[in-house]
């Protein structure tokens, strides 16, 4: 019940931060704009007047495009750089918007405003940051442990049997799955716990997020199951849809673009209704502990104090007091 | 009598060979040579110990005072050896990597000892430490006609770490491990202005030649082993040892190589295709793989039947090693030959298929067609190459013969283009030259994709039907002989000319002078398109009709000129599409042999783009951009990738942002 509580309230309020959403859709347009126009005056350069893109119709055709010899290098090289660019600029741009839309996806949220949202950016950027980082170094960490070591020591082996190391090489990726969904939760209850506090303390989010995670397992594993299942099947459908569609006019270019653009704006939607879902999680346990608001008050200041109050009043509460225990209150 | 008796025996072994039909319906080729060879694997000391009965015919009118006999398995005997010398990622430090092959006793017909006449040669590079050449000088000379008989007493320790022979663990491919005669060349035979023995060592960039032959084999293993071979099963039967082992005998006819594999791990299938029974060999645990890997090998078996000649064999084996044996995959024994997969191979990726139908094809070209693969590497993987080429973009898409994803297809002659087009040493050398003499590690893209770009552009120049009979002809000429680079061209020139007159000249030597045995490159070029519009003529105004009411035209004449260049050394006719702004097209001849030509047209029509070689049937051209040019770029194709490269970043930046 709590975790379609937790997916229904994700959803109302996601679609309620949809300005926030647009922002976010729009500044990673033009950033990855930032990357691919240049490509784009490279290709048209390469390629100059000749009718060989004619064999581009239908998808990529590697005779002509590996005959662009020097200028496909041209290109692949500012992809290499520009992509690490890309990478590290978009963690920044995302630590920052994320603040806003985690801020706007409370309960407590009231009508989306640009001040407030690019306020609340500037206020959480910095611990957002470091969540980010370290969150993605623990990826990396991931990666490597779960991916890299087994999967080069099965191809390794001349013992194992090739259905028993593919076995093993998918039963690597299903864990790498479950465990990437444990930092996903991870970096979500640390955010959404960072713009419920007033102090900039991205240490104690990073521990409150692996404390919530742990502590409430069975409920918030499913719920993060079931919002990374709903947007793995959106990006099967986006890559179907958008990669097999070559259209050959441009009227049909232009409609791929609204289209796909269109479905990044869906992507960013489905990002902003994991936060909103994962906050929302975290605010109903708040509602069940009917704990001194004052004594939290004095703790937690006085953002989380309203939080409290508000949700204390919430028609869902129950009547049994559940304590926080201490690893899990807010400082 | 003693001599008489071996004398006896010998022939009867002889006319055996030679007369008895076990598989074949007829004899294909001479038969200059022939094994009966009596072997048994030892698992424990990775050996192989056994005899060996043969025989070569001396067919030349020479007085022959030697025999030159490959010694192979020599090649792994220590990194001082030629084919360790070569190659840096065989050496090793585990003696149990090498392999040798020791010879106990060695007689001829009489029992006479022949090894005080015997020593290690080295043809090749003089190489001392190399042992893989024996040469043994007869007691009396083989006359022409003359038949020597040889029995031979050996030990074959297979190598460590497999590259096409050897074991792991208790994997064999057991291949080049017996003492095998080289090819006698009288003068006359292929290049040959003497004769001689044409024996070469063993190289890292290098393959086999040899005359076909007749075996019988008995090998015994263990029991538990699953045993293929190029031969037909004869009898399996028990040793005396027969709790352990089993003894299993093999007849082959008109193969240039006998090879086998032994494995426990084996499970084995079969197939029929005509009078064909297909037997395959696959790991029991990747038996997912076996309905792509016999239609493959039924597609290759129809398609060469069709446009080169009839596989005459009713059997045929082959082996999809395991992971553990990859080493001995994409091997070639005439009608024993090693594919590669992987366990859940994507059927997008048709690598497997396209391994099969290439190793099945040697047995075309060099086992029926028993090139020289030392000396002309491009005669067998060159023109394999091309018939794979055919065959996977045939039966598994134009566009599609290696990969068919839903984003990305990929033909497999675009393989063979990128890779020798996209090449830095493409220049340095002609197809004219020994395997192991290519500079630069140009040996692989030089015989194998050069020779098949090669060709396909021969086909694009002669049209599809001719360059099939082409190959029906030299199978006609050339089957179960040794044929040469210029044999192969005289049938092209032959029938080029049957089929087209003197529409190319009066032969084809100028294609393969400038593309096999050229380093020179295609390139033509669409260097402008000018209109350039002479006057108005307002007598010719043309006034509507007055249904439609419009005002009037003016027709406008112009100049129009379509201006070409040939950018490369290499000079090939070529098509050449003009199309008009009013939707007419001329299709126009170029010799293309000037540096540069003009098409100039005048008329109420401007050139609205211009393409050299409309159909890429030149894919010899190394750039296929510059072959057209249009008045107005087409933007579509960047600008949807553009969108699309867009969309796929964004998508991937939202992930990794967490």
């Amino acid at each position: 019940m709590k975790i379609i509580n937790a997916i229904k309230s994700g959803s109302l309020q996601s679609a309620k931060a949809w300005k926030g959403v647009l922002i976010t859709w729009f500044a990673s347009l033009i950033l990855v704009s930032l990357l691919a126009l240049p490509i784009k005056r490279s290709l048209n350069s390469a390629f100059g007047k000749s009718m060989a893109t004619e064999k581009l119709m239908d998808g990529v055709n590697l005779d002509i495009v590996t005959d662009l010899g020097p200028a496909l290098s041209a290109v692949f090289s500012s992809f290499s750089s520009g992509l690490l660019m890309l990478v590290l600029t978009g963690m920044l741009i995302n630590a920052f918007l994320a603040g806003g839309l985690f801020s706007c996806l409370r309960g407590t949220s009231k009508e989306f405003t640009g001040t407030g949202f690019f306020s609340s950016s500037a206020k959480n950027f910095w611990s957002f940051l470091v969540i980010s980082l370290l969150i993605s170094l623990m990826f990396l960490v991931l990666i490597f442990v779960v991916i890299g070591i087994p999967v080069s020591m099965i191809s390794q082996s001349e013992t194992i049997s090739e259905p028993i190391a593919f076995a093993l090489e998918t039963g690597c990726g299903i864990l790498f799955f479950l465990l990437s969904a444990i930092l996903v939760l991870v970096a979500d209850y640390a955010r959404a716990w960072q713009v419920a506090n007033e102090k900039s303390a991205c240490f104690n989010a990073i521990g409150f997020g692996f404390s919530r995670t742990f502590g409430k397992f069975f409920t918030s594993f499913p719920l993060i199951i079931i919002i990374l299942f709903a947007q793995l099947a959106f990006a099967y459908l986006f890559f179907i849809v958008s990669g097999n569609w070559t259209p050959v006019k441009g009227g049909g270019v232009i409609l791929l673009f609204l289209l796909s653009q269109f479905f990044i704006y869906v992507r960013f939607y489905l990002k902003a209704w994991r936060y909103a879902s994962v906050t929302s999680l975290m605010e109903q346990d708040y509602v069940k502990a009917h704990v001194v608001p004052e004594v939290l008050a004095e703790n937690q200041g006085a953002e989380l104090h309203e939080l409290l109050t508000v949700t204390e009043s919430h028609e869902n509460a129950s009547d049994q007091p559940i304590l926080i225990p201490d690893d899990q209150k807010l400082n | 009598m003693r001599k008489l008796a071996v004398l006896s025996v010998g022939l009867l072994f002889y006319l055996q060979l030679i007369s008895a039909q076990m598989v074949l319906d007829k004899p294909y080729s001479d038969r200059i040579t022939g094994y009966k060879i009596d072997a048994k694997l030892n698992t424990v000391g990775k050996t192989v110990t056994g005899t060996i009965d043969a025989f070569w015919v001396n067919k030349s009118t020479d007085v022959v005072p030697d025999i030159q006999l490959h010694m192979y398995m020599n090649a792994f005997k220590s990194n001082k050896t030629t084919l360790r010398s070569e190659s840096a990622s065989l050496r090793t430090s585990d003696s149990s990597d090498n392999g040798w092959i020791e010879i106990r006793s060695f007689t001829d017909k009489n029992g006479l000892d022949l090894m005080q006449g015997a020593q290690y040669i080295s043809p090749d590079d003089g190489n001392t430490d190399d042992s893989t050449v024996l040469k043994i000088s007869l007691p009396h000379a083989a006359g022409p006609g003359d038949t020597v008989f040889i029995k031979v007493n050996f030990e074959t320790k297979l190598p460590g770490r497999i590259r096409r022979t050897g074991y792991t663990d208790d994997f064999y491919f057991v291949g080049q491990w017996f003492p095998k005669f080289g090819v006698y060349e009288p003068a006359g035979m292929r290049y040959a202005t003497k004769g001689s023995w044409n024996c070469h060592q063993f190289h890292e960039n290098s393959e086999f030649y040899s005359n076909h032959s007749v075996y019988d084999v008995r090998i015994t293993v263990p029991k538990e082993y699953v045993v293929g071979t190029g031969g037909m099963l004869m009898s399996e039967a028990g040793t005396e040892n027969s709790e352990k082992d089993k003894t299993l005998t093999y007849r082959a006819e008109d193969i240039v190589d006998f090879a086998w594999t032994a494995w426990p791990g084996y499970a084995v299938f079969t197939d029929q295709w005509e009078h064909v029974k297909i037997t395959l060999l696959i790991p029991k645990d990747r038996t997912n793989q076996v309905g792509r890997q016999f239609t493959a090998v039924k597609h290759a078996l129809e398609y060469f039947t069709k446009n080169v000649g009839p596989y005459p064999w009713p059997y045929l084996t082959f082996v999809d090693p395991p992971a553990k044996g990859s080493g001995s995959g994409g091997m070639e024994y005439t009608t024993l030959f090693t594919s590669e997969s992987v366990y859940k191979m994507p059927m997008s990726v048709h690598i497997p298929e396209m391994v099969t139908v290439h190793e099945f094809g040697h047995a075309y070209f060099m086992g029926i067609l028993a090139s020289n693969e030392f000396e002309e590497p491009w005669l067998d993987e060159g023109v394999n190459s091309f018939l794979e080429e055919r065959i996977m973009d045939h039966y598994y898409g134009e566009n599609s013969g290696m990969l068919d994803f839903p984003f990305l297809k990929v033909s497999d002659k675009t393989v063979a283009r990128i890779s020798y087009v996209h090449m830095d040493g493409r220049q340095v050398t002609s197809n004219n030259e020994y395997s192991w003499n290519y500079p630069h590690n140009t040996y692989g893209t030089m015989s194998y994709n050069k020779a098949a770009l090669c060709l396909n552009t021969m086909m694009g120049i002669i049209g599809e039907e001719t360059t099939n009979e082409v190959f029906r002809e030299y199978y006609k000429q050339w089957a179960f002989k040794h044929p040469s680079g210029k044999d192969f061209v005289k049938v092209v020139n032959e029938v080029v000319k049957r089929e087209h007159g003197d529409k190319f000249g009066p032969d084809m030597n100028w294609f393969f002078d400038q593309t096999l045995y050229g380093t020179g490159l295609c390139d033509y070029k669409v260097s402008g398109i000018k209109n350039t519009d002479l006057h108005l003529d307002d007598d010719k105004q043309v006034k509507n009709d007055s249904v439609d009411n419009k005002p009037s035209l003016r027709i406008h004449t112009y100049n129009s000129v379509a201006e070409l260049e040939r950018i490369g050394e290499v000079m090939l006719p070529i098509d050449v599409l003009v199309h008009f702004d009013n939707g007419d097209e001329v299709l126009e001849s170029w010799n293309g042999k000037s540096r540069y030509k003009d098409f100039e047209y005048t008329g109420n029509r401007k050139i609205d783009w211009v393409k050299i070689d409309p159909e890429y049937k030149i894919r010899m051209d190394v750039n296929f951009i510059n072959n057209s040019l249009a008045e107005v770029r087409n933007n579509v194709p960047v600008r949807r990738f553009t969108n699309k490269f867009t969309s796929f970043m964004q998508f991937f930046i939202s992930i990794v942002t967490l």
